[in-house]
């Protein structure tokens, strides 16, 4: 393990402040950045082999590289809808550290030439906007933000904006209609947004977390980042450890490191000794590993070629105390509820999958069921219009897989123990019928 | 923008190659060039680009991993597409599967059973069985979404194409989805019925029955109906229609999608006032007066007692010809009046007879833009017209311009216009001084000094400077889509000759997607001129033998006793011509007042003798032509009610019995003398029409089209428009609302107009009168009542009234200047 990045000095009190931030060599890194060309700033960054933290991890420099050159206005939105059940680094990080989000948010708005720049906040993080836009107010007082910042030609506006609570709109697309005042909804890709984005112009979307570690890589430079971790997997990530563990919270870790370090070493594991049934590797809407996999390194490759993906880094342990039928129903509830209604797999298919799960619970269903669940997590996905839909249908999926003996199992104790109510019920009110008895 | 240059690639679908067009969507482009169907809920070309929510359109492209949405895939070369692969169909069974969960299958008591997407996708592509046991979405139902529209939600498969038609195609912004995921419904933003000068378009786009039309709703399955092609003869936007007929009565009215007219929508005044075809009001027998009442008269009657008339009263005969007369009714009645009974005082121009030289050059085939020029213009200047009442399709095709296409939009008025907010730049005028702001924007585009024109008009000077740059700046191709308001009155003719040189400064000229398009005050307006009926030309605008009286000549010939009789064909001049004071006193005066007419409107009501009933558009045939110069067939679609016939027999008719048989058999012996006769219509035929028409001007045949005077004319100095001083200045205008069609449509009804009074907010305060007050408007003695309406957006100083409407009219108002207080 290397030392801290993203959370160097972390805990020092104050740090949210800027006198408190210049003072540990904060914007140090945009007066370096500004000196530098577009073009070297962007190979810098595509050098460094940063993925994005948000969920995708689709290469940050790569995504900057996309974004067309020439005079029409351009933006840089942040992503600070962090609504993925598990996840809550992006709040520690804007909560102590918000300036270093700033800084990386003005680098990458000078490297695409964005000159209006927001980051969207999900509505219920109201601290950490009202840190946000303190932070802010302090980086424009101190002209980090405004015209021609540190003597460069480069002007730059930044603006916080919140929401009002839909998971949709941390996913990219549906953000940007949101940020424009519209009812947050994905759009359709392409044109993806480096094309036309924010109010049709270029916008360069990436997530708090990516935005925070551009600092470090301007300071280490390409090589020395990329140093860090493993191949294709570069760097530092936070990871927001969450479940059945002794010490849940925010570890900042080297990708590549071994995922039963994490959960064991660094969050101590289950209580009481407990095994692991499952675990989600990057939070709820990534299909489950279990107990075999523990041994894999935490890194984009290693847990995709496990069946699963890194996404946003939300390690949820769940122990072998817990039931999977419980566990696709909060599943289930939370993304139907959440589903925008846009597209037709989506919609239905994930108000249909907590319709049956919700009769698994109540003892109506039979192990039939099971397969039609089963094929209507195939049916969602591929199918649809954002990846909200797979987010449930490749997790359910995959307990339905893994756990079908367990789904079978209680399917049938709650079939049993619902007949065995009916059937009281029945002899209180002396109702007799064939084949029943209490 | 100029239009997109078409390039055709080659594709692959299914093992078949195909060419497209570049960018066209796969849906279409298999669809129309690969004779392959991709099945769709969401897409519809014309609400504008994909959204690709419904996700029916899945297929499989080669070197993309994901299946792609078909409706929002551009074709490229080299795309080997697959719809039939065990993949493809898996999903479409799938998506199909989601959509019937919720669906409540109803289809037997479904308006849209029969001819329903829904059915017809589930028939073709879905796996027939569903394994949803789950209890559906329940919504109430049904509810009225508005007096037209009846919505149930549970049948709503939420495909958003409503909702994005009233965002983006009707900009009405009333529309929209609440709640989300499964529970999300479709709503209007306030909760208050969803009334728009388009709305029923959502009708015809819903896929399923969730939209029904109320007048329609259980009054017959697809089965029990035909459906007919026409064209809606309502104004001058000559939409084309499809009735739907059950029993020789029209029950519904269709779009009959025509890129070239009306971009497959229709106004709510063309989609329900087929009912006033079928309205115990109408007239449909010939009625005489008789004790001072009109009662009904047989045939032989009627026409032989008009015939007596009009021979007694010979060469003293006047006629108005409204817009709604074919130009086979026209050239029949120029043959009526010029060689039957020798008058040449007949007109279908309400603002005076213009100067045949101007109305050449206005017409002058190089000189006319298209309707898909307004879409594909760098910039439309909409000068003295207000395309929502005037022409209302007009209005959806300069958003779409403006939306989809970067059209710069210029707005040059008097009354605020509906497009105000989607313009680049709008200017307001004096009411009626038109011709000084053409004129000013005329010299300033020349690099003329401008100032002293524009405040002649009552503009703001730098509003012309402005509209100028922009104008300067667009780009070449700019149409011009004016009022004809501006070509009428005292002043038509230098309105005229303003207005040519505007088109002259902008080299409109022989410029391919530039030009003017007029939006004339009549349906078929530029047919009538077309065919001779007017005081001052003979057929194909050539010149008349002998000039004759224009309107307002013959109105004040019957007032003097000049004149004896008048014919008033689909006319009502106390509704369409200027001034009410007039013709009240020219009917009195008329000795004998022969009407062609659908409904008892007052002129008819009031002065006709003899009334003979108006065939409806659903029942007549003959051509008529639209403002970009289109020559369409109305064809009969129903059986004429009542004792209704047709028209041209009737005319015909009328001049044999007074001795000048027109040797008229058929409506098409007509038309095809017509083609002859009007040089640049030769070669035309009523097949070469045939159900979309075409455009005379883009013929060969244009080439005969009569020298016309080229700008610039020298303008004399217009006269400034009248200074307020406490007063207002009076501004009319015509609702889309204000016909006896829609008076008479039990649907309708409620959106026929009652006079209000627009004012803007300071003149509102400074005369204490608050929104929605009674208030008079008065002038010389006259006044009319109305409900105040203050617009944000009107100009101070100026008051707008409605015309032709029967009761309140502003015709009853002289001008320029009103007195307006609190009742």
């Amino acid at each position: 393990m290397t030392d801290t990045l993203l959370f160097t000095n972390i805990d020092e009190p104050g740090l949210n402040t800027i006198d408190v931030y210049l003072a540990r060599g904060g914007y140090e890194q945009l007066g370096r950045a500004l000196k530098m060309e577009r073009e070297d700033l962007i190979t810098e960054l595509s050098g460094s082999g940063l993925r994005g933290r948000g969920g995708a991890g689709f290469p940050m420099g790569r995504k900057a590289s996309f974004i067309p050159k020439g005079d029409m206005q351009k933006y840089v939105v942040c992503n600070a809808d962090e609504s993925e059940p598990g996840t809550f680094k992006d709040r520690e990080l804007i909560q102590k550290n918000p300036h270093q989000l700033i800084e990386g948010l003005i680098i990458a708005a000078y490297a695409i030439d964005a000159t209006i720049n927001y980051i969207y906040i999900r509505g219920e993080y109201d601290q950490q906007a009202d840190i946000l836009d303190a932070a802010i107010a302090e980086a424009r007082e101190r002209g980090f933000l405004g015209e021609k910042i540190l003597g460069s030609d480069f002007s730059v506006q930044l603006e916080l904006s919140r929401g009002a609570g839909a998971y949709i709109c941390g996913e990219e697309t549906g953000l940007l209609d949101s940020l424009e005042g519209k009812r947050g909804n994905p759009r359709l890709k392409p044109p993806f947004p480096a094309n036309e984005g924010l109010f049709n112009g270029p916008t360069l979307i990436n997530n708090v977390e990516t935005l925070s570690a551009i600092p470090s890589i301007i300071k280490l430079g390409a090589e020395g980042y990329a140093a860090i971790g493993v191949k294709d997997s570069s760097g530092t990530k936070l990871v927001s450890i969450s479940g059945n563990v002794e010490r849940p919270g925010n570890y900042e870790i080297e990708l590549g490191t071994s995922s039963r370090e994490l959960i064991y070493d660094l969050a101590g594991g289950p209580v009481d000794g407990r095994a692991i049934k499952c675990w989600f590797p990057g939070g709820s809407s990534t299909p489950v590993l279990t107990a075999d996999d523990l041994d894999i390194g935490y890194d984009y490759d290693s847990i995709a070629a496990a069946g699963s993906m890194l996404g946003s880094g939300a390690i949820i342990v769940v122990d072998e105390t817990q039931s999977v039928v419980e566990l696709a129903y909060k599943l289930a509830k939370f993304y139907s509820h959440e589903s925008c209604g846009k597209c037709t797999p989506c919609r239905e298919g994930t108000a249909w999958t907590f319709h049956m799960v919700e009769r698994i619970k109540e003892g109506t269903a039979t192990p039939m069921d099971l397969d039609i669940m089963a094929a209507v997590q195939e049916q969602i996905i591929g199918h649809c219009l954002c990846v909200l839909g797979d987010a449930m249908a490749m997790p359910i999926g995959s307990l339905i897989a893994k756990f079908r003996d367990e789904f079978e199992a209680e399917i049938e104790t709650n079939r049993n123990e619902r007949e065995r109510k009916l059937a009281e019920e029945f002899a209180a009110a002396e109702v007799e019928i064939e084949g029943i008895s209490a | 923008m100029p239009r997109p240059v078409e390039k055709l690639v080659s594709l692959t679908i299914n093992g078949n190659e195909v060419q497209a067009p570049a960018g066209m969507m796969l849906a279409d482009a298999a669809l129309k060039y690969g004779d392959v169907e991709i099945p769709v809920f969401c897409y519809d070309a014309k609400i504008g680009p994909p959204v690709g929510a419904c996700r029916m359109c899945l297929v499989e492209i080669e070197g993309i991993p994901k299946m792609q949405a078909g409706c929002s895939v551009a074709v490229t070369d080299g795309m080997v597409v697959h719809t039939d692969t065990p993949t493809v169909k898996a999903a479409q069974e799938a998506v199909l599967e989601f959509i019937l969960i919720n669906h409540p299958l109803d289809c037997p008591v479904c308006d849209k059973g029969g001819e329903c997407p829904l059915q017809d996708n589930a028939f073709g592509w879905g796996g027939g069985l569903s394994r949803f046991i789950e209890p559906k979405r329940h919504f109430e139902k049904p509810l009225a979404l508005s007096p037209l529209i009846a919505i149930d939600r549970e049948r709503c498969i939420l495909c958003y194409r409503c909702v994005r038609y009233s965002q983006e195609v009707a900009e009405d912004f009333q529309l929209v989805l609440e709640e989300r995921g499964a529970d999300t419904f479709v709503t209007t933003f306030d909760g208050h019925p969803y009334v728009a000068p388009f709305s029923g378009n959502i009708i015809e786009l819903c896929p399923v029955g969730a939209l029904t039309s109320r007048p329609y709703r259980f009054r017959a399955r697809p089965w029990d109906i035909e459906q007919a092609g026409s064209v809606c003869t309502l104004c001058p936007a000559q939409c084309n229609v499809s009735f739907s007929v059950r029993d020789e009565r029209v029950l519904r009215v269709l779009g009959r999608d025509h890129e070239g007219v009306d971009d497959g929508w229709l106004c709510d005044k063309g989609r329900f006032a087929y009912q006033a075809i079928h309205v115990d009001e109408r007239v449909t027998e010939p009625m005489m007066r008789d004790g001072g009442e009109l009662r009904p008269v047989t045939w032989e009657l009627a026409i032989e007692s008009a015939a007596k008339l009009l021979s007694h009263a010979g060469a003293n005969t006047g006629a108005l010809v409204g817009g709604e007369t074919t130009n086979e009714e026209g050239v029949l009645l120029t043959h009526l009046m010029r060689e039957t009974l020798g008058s040449n005082d007949l007109d279908s121009r309400p603002g005076g007879a213009l100067d045949l030289e101007l109305l050449r050059a206005l017409n002058a085939p190089k000189l006319q833009a298209s309707v898909p020029d307004l879409q594909y213009a760098h910039a439309v200047l909409v000068l003295d017209c207000e395309p929502v009442d005037d022409a209302p399709i007009l209005d959806l095709r300069l958003r779409k311009g403006v939306r989809h296409h970067g059209v710069k939009l210029l707005i040059g008025s008097s009354r605020p216009s509906a497009l105000d907010e989607r313009a680049a730049h709008s200017a307001r005028f004096a009411p009626g001084c038109g011709e000084a702001f053409a004129a000013a924007l005329g010299a300033e585009l020349a690099g003329q000094s401008s100032a002293s024109l524009a405040e002649a008009a009552g503009a703001d000077p730098a509003d012309v400077v402005a509209l100028a740059t922009q104008l300067r700046e667009a780009g070449e191709e700019v149409v011009i889509l004016w009022g004809e308001r501006l070509t009428a009155g005292p002043r038509r003719n230098e309105g005229a000759r303003a207005l040519l040189n505007l088109a002259d400064q902008l080299g409109l000229n022989d410029r391919d997607g530039a030009g003017l398009l007029e939006i004339p005050s009549g349906t078929n307006s530029r047919g009538l001129r077309e065919v001779g009926v007017l005081p001052n030309a003979s057929i194909g605008l050539g010149d008349a033998a002998t000039v004759g009286r224009d309107a307002e000549q013959i109105g004040e010939a019957l007032a003097a006793g000049d004149l004896s009789a008048v014919i008033l064909l689909h006319s009502d001049p106390l509704l369409d011509q200027p001034s009410s004071a007039l013709w009240q006193r020219a009917l009195g005066k008329a000795s004998t007042v022969i009407a062609h007419a659908a409904f008892l409107t007052p002129a008819v009501l009031e002065h006709a003798n003899i009334v003979f009933p108006a065939e409806s558009y659903a029942e007549k045939e003959g051509t008529v032509v639209h403002p970009d110069s289109r020559v369409q067939r109305l064809r009969r679609s129903i059986a004429r009610q009542g004792e209704t016939r047709a028209e041209w027999a009737l005319l015909a008719e009328l001049a044999a019995r007074i001795g000048n048989d027109p040797k008229a058999l058929t409506c098409s012996m007509v038309s095809a003398r017509i083609f002859e006769q009007v040089p640049f219509y030769a070669g035309l035929s009523l097949d070469l029409i045939g159900g979309v028409g075409i455009r005379w001007s883009e013929r060969e045949a244009a080439a005969s089209f009569p020298a016309a005077p080229a700008a610039p004319f020298t303008l004399d100095a217009p006269p400034a428009a009248a200074s307020p001083n406490g007063l207002l200045r009076l501004g009319s205008f015509r609702s889309i609302w204000a016909s006896p069609e829609v008076e008479a449509s039990p649907a309708l009804a409620f959106l026929h107009p009652r006079q209000r009074v627009e004012i803007s907010p300071g003149d509102a305060a400074r005369l204490g009168i608050a929104h929605g007050e009674n208030v008079t408007v008065a002038s010389n003695g006259d006044s009319v009542t109305g409900l105040a309406h203050i617009r944000a957006a009107a100009p101070d100083g100026t008051v707008f009234l409605q015309t032709s409407i029967p009761k309140g009219s502003a015709a009853l108002l002289e001008g320029p200047l009103v007195e307006v207080k609190r009742s």
